[in-house]
């Protein structure tokens, strides 16, 4: 650590808080990305030992513990104790990380095959361990790649089974959840819009396409080009906004999400 | 010659001794020469000898004199043209250019006569010295002592000038002369005309036509003006073929042309009162010709009438089609688009001799203002509803042909042609089921010419409902062929059976007949399903029609042609004295409002009111009384009461064509999508747009926004994709 620099150090503190890695462990994966963190997180997590630690015996237990009385599968009460022992809100974001991770198929429920496999593959095998990991998590969504991913993937695991597409409610619900992550000032007034004016289940190519939108255009819709392959629902959103004077020569006149 | 000598070759010496030539020898002979050549010029030819004179230039070039005689020959001739240059600056006036053209004329007499003498010279001499040839010389002289001298020059450009300038302001000069001057200056070569003539008298006349253009045009109408810049350019163009150079007359016209129409060709087009706008509303074949003649002459001309008589129409057309009292009466609004389109068609044919690209402004004109009227094809198909009911009674075959090709070229202009097929199959049922059509010839020529420009889908179903009809004839001789004996005291019932997917569609109402006809109804309907199983009959009582026999109390018998619903309802009367509408209505069982027209239709027109009602208002309420009214009169033995004639729609009628024909809309753009991306496989958004929209252009105009909603719908149901690394590109999914 001597031989560091002030920032390597300020470095490797964060690398371990959010790993719970050694400091050596810190330091070699550091290095070896050249002192970014993506990369060491990379590197830390492909050579910890995955398949190793993971003892199915443990996974066995702890997902009984969670596993509902009369199904076979973890459901809500399951989860609210996960929760609890991960001292996590069920209601925060990470949640669904932990659930893309797991490769869960419906929201508020995982099977016994999403459980086990989705930690074994974490290199998880105690609840300790799933909470060290946490803020890991968290600090995924802060990527956009990984951000996309679980931000579609949210759409498949927020509706309902054999249902094509998202309700209304949720997907309003899902949105807030998200953008409060992504910062998009737009989001409040685009549930507004589609509780005014829509009023009918969300697609999946919406769903997928909102995200571009935000990322692409911004929010004063400068650059947002009218034969630009926008949903039809998002092209009647810019009109909306435009109507209602929010949106006005380019500019963004409605400063609300500042406070 | 003894035989022992040698053989020499026959020789002819050369002579032997020479001949001395005397310097003083040549220019004795020169003398004789330049003698002749003053004697000439004098006019004095006729005493010297032609053979002398040649021998004598022919020697001194023999012996090497040429030299001597060509300077000489100069010489001689420069004096002589320098007299004659000094005879006629010394003309006066009008005699000036007589004088020049006398003394060109003498030049070249002699100096035909002096090549004549020189011709020796000319063949060998100069050739091999590349001198001047003689008559070339002669006229390089002419030009360089006559033509070109000081005191001449200017005067004779101004005199000539002079002289047309008094022929354009209406003068008669000496055109012979003229024309004399004017070729002395073509012989002097091509620079010479065009330096000393051509140049100055194009300039000279561009002056002349931009001042006169000018007054003109501030003191003529547009047509006068034409006439008159019409009149200047045919007599330049006189002008040339009787005394100038024949090339000079593109250029002369050129110059004209740009004074007088190019350079006003604006102002002329949007004179007040007489410009082109009021040459195309007042018919003004001739004027119009000319100005599409002359203007054709200069860049930009024929574009400038076009863009104009283009606006115009637009103009015009837009007006038509926007004006609510025009709108009123759809035969009518037709009516007068037909002949807005055979007004132009005959301006352009007798005045723009048929030029195409005129025509093709005109169709689009016509295109861009018939569909800024949603309404036109439903007034179109109410036109020739209307044409095919009665206005076509008497005509001849032909000229039913010209009505229809006139209407298929309406036809061509529509956009939405999907909403004129709505109507047109509408109203062709109403016209087959009614049995009111003119000429079923007429109806069969008409659904080729759709079938012609549409293809045959477009008619298919048209053609089906035909079908019905001829296949419902044959169905009623079986039913009665087979009934017959049974029926012959009954009611008469004629049906018609429709194919569902043909015929327009229709919500089934409820009805109820009168007894008498329902027995005869069920007794149809096993017999056909008998023969057909497997179908499902439902009576379309709204489309009906039935001729009663009616005694009133007055004593008179009248036969009354009525809709099924009238028929339902004046039935109920032979139980009834009188009834309510409550009780009308609960009888029946039709749908409120179709049985409030019905009955107003009956009690309510003059001269069709069987009826009675009470009160006599116009308005129909629940608790109206009505009874037979046994005053009834009419003229006609036969009274026809029914509502069944096609008319154009009302408002909600309309909103709700309007709705079915955007449903309709919505599978068609779905196929061409599904169609174009099967072939194409990846495609961005822009192009499947444009594709899409060419595509369906033939039947209606594809709104984008509409497009893009059905392409969400695909990716919706798997049928196409975004492209994960451009979200402009769509993929289609096997």
């Amino acid at each position: 650590m001597n031989k560091l620099g002030r920032g390597q150090r300020d470095k490797v503190q964060q690398f371990m808080s959010i790993t719970g890695a050694s400091e050596k462990v810190a330091v070699q994966a550091l290095k070896a990305s050249d002192w970014q963190f993506e990369g060491a997180f990379d590197i830390f997590y492909s050579h910890s030992h995955v398949k190793s630690a993971a003892d199915t015996r443990h996974l066995e237990e702890l997902y009984n513990r969670y596993k509902d009385p009369y199904a076979d599968m973890i459901l809500v009460d399951g989860i609210t104790l996960l929760c609890n022992d991960l001292q996590v809100d069920p209601q925060d974001i990470v949640m669904l990380v932990v659930s893309w991770h797991m490769k869960a198929a419906t929201m508020c429920e995982f099977s016994k095959q999403e459980f086990i496999t989705g930690l074994q593959s974490l290199g998880i095998d105690s609840m300790d361990k799933l909470k060290e990991r946490i803020p890991f998590m968290r600090s995924e969504l802060k990527d956009e790649q990984k951000f996309r991913e679980i931000y579609n993937y949210a759409f498949g695991w927020a509706k309902e089974k054999g249902q094509k597409s998202l309700a209304l409610d949720t997907a309003i619900g899902m949105w807030q959840l998200l953008f409060a992550e992504k910062q998009w000032p737009l989001v409040d007034h685009w549930c507004q819009f589609l509780q005014a004016r829509h009023n009918k289940a969300i697609s999946r190519d919406t769903w997928s396409q909102l995200l571009e939108f935000a990322r692409i255009v911004d929010p004063a819709l400068s650059n947002y080009d009218p034969e630009g392959a926008w949903p039809y629902l998002i092209d009647e959103f810019v009109d909306y906004l435009t109507e209602h004077g929010i949106i006005q020569k380019g500019k963004l006149s409605d400063w609300s999400y500042k406070l | 010659m003894s035989s022992g000598q040698k053989k020499r070759n026959f020789q002819i010496e050369a002579f032997k001794h020479k001949v001395v030539v005397d310097p003083k020898y040549a220019e004795k002979t020169w003398k004789v020469l330049e003698h002749a050549i003053h004697e000439i010029y004098n006019h004095n030819a006729s005493g010297l000898s032609f053979e002398e004179l040649y021998r004598n230039a022919y020697n001194m070039v023999l012996h090497k004199y040429g030299e001597k005689l060509y300077s000489g020959l100069v010489s001689t001739m420069t004096f002589h043209l320098q007299t004659m240059s000094k005879s006629i600056e010394a003309a006066h006036g009008g005699s000036f250019l007589e004088e020049l053209n006398s003394k060109w004329s003498d030049h070249n007499k002699a100096l035909q006569m002096i090549r004549d003498i020189l011709m020796y010279m000319d063949r060998t001499f100069i050739p091999s010295t590349r001198k001047t040839p003689v008559h070339e010389l002669g006229l390089n002289l002419w030009r360089d002592n006559v033509v070109h001298s000081d005191k001449i020059q200017t005067r004779l450009l101004n005199t000539i000038l002079e002289l047309i300038l008094r022929e354009r302001t209406g003068e008669v000069i000496n055109r012979g002369l003229m024309r004399n001057i004017i070729k002395m200056l073509m012989d002097l070569g091509a620079s010479v005309y065009q330096e000393d003539f051509e140049k100055p008298f194009l300039d000279v006349s561009a002056d002349f036509y931009r001042v006169e253009s000018q007054e003109f045009i501030e003191c003529s109408d547009c047509g006068d003006y034409l006439k008159k810049a019409e009149r200047r350019l045919n007599e330049e163009i006189e002008r040339v073929s009787h005394y100038l150079d024949v090339k000079s007359e593109a250029k002369i016209t050129n110059v004209v042309e740009k004074e007088m129409i190019a350079n006003h060709m604006l102002g002329l087009v949007h004179m007040e009162n007489s410009g082109l706008v009021k040459m195309l509303l007042d018919d003004k074949f001739e004027d119009l010709g000319r100005m599409y003649n002359l203007f054709r002459r200069v860049p930009n001309g024929l574009s400038t009438i076009r863009d104009v008589m283009t606006s115009h129409i637009r103009d015009t057309g837009k007006q038509l089609v926007t004006d609510p009292e025009k709108s009123k009466n759809p035969v009518e609004f037709v009516e007068c688009l037909l002949e807005k389109r055979d007004k132009y068609d005959k301006i352009i044919s007798l005045a723009f001799g048929n030029d195409k690209t005129f025509q093709n402004a005109l169709n689009s004109s016509f295109e861009y203002f018939i569909n800024l009227n949603p309404r036109s094809p439903e007034y179109i198909s109410l036109f020739v509803d209307d044409k095919l009911r009665k206005g076509l009674k008497g005509v001849k075959e032909e000229d039913i042909e010209l009505i229809l090709d006139k209407v298929m070229m309406l036809f061509r202009y529509l956009q939405e042609k999907d909403v004129f097929e709505k109507y047109y199959k509408q109203h062709l049922a109403k016209r087959l089921l009614s049995g009111k059509t003119v000429s079923d010839d007429a109806e069969r020529s008409l659904i080729v010419k759709l079938k012609t420009e549409c293809g045959y889908q477009f008619t298919s179903k048209l053609e089906g409902m035909f079908t019905d009809m001829k296949t419902s004839q044959d169905t009623m001789q079986g039913f009665y062929a087979t009934y017959g004996a049974e029926l012959a005291n009954g009611p008469t019932l004629v049906v018609q059976v429709l194919t569902t997917g043909s015929w327009p569609t229709q919500s089934s109402v409820t009805c109820n007949l009168p007894s008498e006809m329902l027995a005869l109804c069920e007794k149809f309907r096993s017999y056909y399903l008998g023969t057909h199983t497997g179908r499902r009959l439902s009576w379309q009582t709204n489309m009906g029609t039935a001729d009663l026999r009616a005694t009133f109390g007055n004593g008179q018998k009248y036969e009354l042609n009525v809709s099924t619903y009238q028929m339902c309802v004046l039935m109920l009367f032979n139980g009834a004295d009188s009834l309510s509408y409550r009780e009308i209505e609960q009888a029946t069982e039709i749908p409120s409002s179709d049985l409030k027209r019905c009955l107003q239709s009956l009690a309510c027109v003059k001269g069709k009111n069987v009826l009675r009602k009470e009160p006599m208002s116009k308005d129909i309420v629940e608790d109206d009384g009505f009874s037979v009214n046994d005053k009834f009169t009419s003229k006609l033995r036969k009274v026809k009461i029914g509502t069944v004639v096609a008319q154009k729609e009302s408002e909600p009628e309309k909103q709700e064509t309007r709705q079915r024909v955007e449903e309709d809309r919505k599978p068609q753009i779905e196929a061409a999508i599904v169609r174009i991306m099967k072939s194409r496989r990846v495609l961005d958004h822009n192009n499947i747009i444009a594709e899409v929209t060419k595509q369906l252009q033939s039947r209606f105009l594809a709104n984008p926004g509409e497009i893009k909603k059905r392409i969400e719908s695909l990716i919706e149901r798997d049928f196409l994709e975004r492209d994960n690394a451009d979200r402009r590109l769509y993929r289609y999914l096997a």
